[in-house]
């Protein structure tokens, strides 16, 4: 349970805030758009952060899991409940193929960034051109008489409860993960890949599994935004600008730290909105405050709001307990 | 003489037309303290690479326990029980010592608390548990030629490779790492070891072999090799004869 409390104590704080939102439609939307670009930029890091390996093409993945809710409904009728699993593992299945590709062939650092956002790139393009799945346009989906059974609910909060639950299982499994042994050999394949290796690390295994976890938990943020919003067209689920926003949000919040991203998110997206009602006069200059902002974070915060979060946290390293238990057996 | 844990038979490598080893074998006896000795660039790195997997060889053949390993990906030789350090320390630097060597010990024991166990043990053979704790970056040099060593001993090797782990020491931290090495032979384990200091090849050595241009130039008794003219002019220099 102690181990989980990086999850929960996260998960808990995202509880408290939807309470408060629940009785504002407003705030309860910036509390979803927050929770779930929050979490899918958890699912970044868990490859950026813990593996050292860069994405910039997650905008596929939450693509992927977009365009299969919407379709599925569109085209055949089916719910949430069959089209969710569907995404994910298309997802899995593609981010295995394009990971043994990147891996197979040596790519690291920026030659692995830039395939993956040629990867997305292409999707975009090709979804762009697709008729079948409305173009550029995009998909709506209609309104259904059985509307529980699609997710289409009149208010917000129940939205707001199923990012909720989305957001914590995604805590609980990155933390599952970075406490155990696949967490080890991450962040050693991060630090040195040369020496992992040496030291009987699998390290493409490893790699693929951080992909695919990653991109899972990336399409299921992408089935729930489809079914959240009733719509998907390629620039909001499937464009650049998504990837760089989780990239964003990671490096304020804190790389390599379960929470950091999460922490980024819920400060980044309501300080856009406020920026963005406060300068309505003046089109354009939110924007440029914004930047100038991210600009002085990322300059006095190197680690990370996260970083200088967690140095003032009290943090039981595995070190210390170890010498605990040695001062034990001595006496 | 006792059977060989580690057979090398005509290894070759070539990068391009650079023949970097070439017709390379010898025999390291189960239980033995072996050197390798030859001036810089001889190729006694490349020879590590290609037994640890990291460099696959343009030919020949290596047999770790009588089982060919050459072609085998470097974590699966390491799984077999033949583990390296490397000469340029590589620590994982966003981690603690003990999180470190845990990198290692989790390839034989996949639950957290029995890896952190037997860290710990890794550790105190190469005294160094004190450290524990400690974020990998901030050790010093001697201290982090340890961890390497120490993290090499978490994968329970029976032969251990030593690539120049006394480079850059003082002599008081060299010879007692020496000791240590020589605890760690004592407990059962291989030692293939690289290193400049012919004294310290001499003193710990039993059998050595001399490369020298990326070929055999002898191979026997480390004193015997030592005395050799042909080695005492490539690698002491002729002055020396």
């Amino acid at each position: 349970m102690k181990r989980f409390l990086p999850a929960l104590v996260p998960a808990a704080l995202a509880a408290a805030l939807f309470g408060i939102c629940l009785g504002d439609p407003y705030f309860m939307d910036i509390f979803i758009l927050t929770a779930l670009m929050g979490t899918i930029a958890v699912a970044w890091n868990l490859m950026a952060g813990f593996t050292g390996l860069i994405s910039l093409g997650h905008s596929l993945f939450f693509g992927i899991g977009a365009y299969v809710v919407a379709y599925g409904h569109v085209g055949f009728g089916l719910g949430p409940l069959l089209t969710w699993p569907l995404a994910a593992a298309l997802a899995a299945a593609v981010a295995l193929v394009i990971g043994l590709l990147c891996f197979r062939y040596g790519l690291r650092g920026y030659f692995f960034a830039i395939a993956t956002l040629a990867f997305s790139e292409v999707a975009f393009l090709l979804v762009s051109a697709t008729p079948w799945l409305g173009r550029s346009d995009g998909m709506m989906m209609p309104t259904e008489d059985d509307a529980a059974r699609y997710l289409q609910f009149m208010e917000k909060w129940p939205y707001g409860l199923i990012v909720l639950a989305f957001l914590t299982a995604t805590l609980l499994v990155g933390q599952h993960f970075a406490s155990s042994r696949a967490g080890s050999y991450w962040r050693a394949i991060r630090d040195n890949e040369g020496a992992a290796e040496a030291l009987g690390v699998p390290v493409m295994r490893y790699k693929l599994l951080a992909f695919v976890v990653s991109a899972v938990l990336t399409a299921v943020g992408g089935a729930f935004f489809a079914s959240t919003f009733s719509f998907v067209d390629p620039r909001s689920t499937l464009g650049v600008d998504l990837s760089i926003q989780l990239l964003v949000f990671s490096i304020i919040g804190g790389l390599g730290l379960l929470w950091g991203p999460l922490l980024g998110a819920a400060l980044l997206i309501p300080l856009g909105e406020v920026l963005r009602t406060a300068m309505s006069g003046f089109t354009g200059v939110n924007i440029v405050a914004y930047s100038v902002l991210l600009m002085v974070m990322a300059l006095m915060l190197p680690h990370g709001l996260g970083g200088l979060l967690k140095t003032r946290l009290p943090r039981p390293r595995l070190g210390a307990r170890t010498a605990f238990r040695q001062e034990d057996a001595a006496r | 003489m006792t059977a060989p844990i580690l057979e090398v038979r005509d290894l070759g490598k070539s990068f391009g037309g650079l023949r970097a080893l070439s017709g390379v074998s010898f025999a390291v006896p189960a239980g033995a303290v072996f050197g390798i000795i030859g001036p810089n660039g001889a190729g006694k790195t490349t020879l590590f690479n290609c037994l640890s997997g990291l460099l696959k060889p343009s030919g020949g053949q290596i047999l770790f326990e009588g089982r060919r390993i050459d072609g085998l990906r470097p974590h699966d030789i390491c799984r077999l029980g033949l583990a390296r350090t490397f000469q340029i320390v590589r620590p994982f630097k966003g981690m603690s010592v003990i999180e470190n060597v845990m990198v290692a010990s989790y390839g034989r024991y996949p639950a957290s608390a029995d890896a952190e166990r037997h860290a710990f043990e890794a550790l105190r053979a190469i005294a160094m548990d004190h450290l524990a704790g400690t974020d990998a970056e901030r050790l010093s040099v001697a201290e982090m030629r340890r961890l390497e060593i120490a993290r090499a001993i978490a994968t329970e090797p029976r032969l251990l490779l030593l690539d120049e782990m006394l480079a850059g020491l003082t002599a008081t931290e060299a010879g007692a790492l020496c000791d240590q090495i020589v605890e760690l032979n004592r407990r059962g384990i291989t030692i293939v070891m690289v290193e400049h200091s012919v004294p310290v090849i001499s003193r710990m050595c039993a059998r050595s072999v001399v490369i020298n241009f990326g070929s055999l130039l002898a191979e026997g008794a480390t004193q015997d090799v030592l005395r050799d003219p042909r080695v005492q002019d490539a690698y002491l220099g002729s002055a020396a004869a």
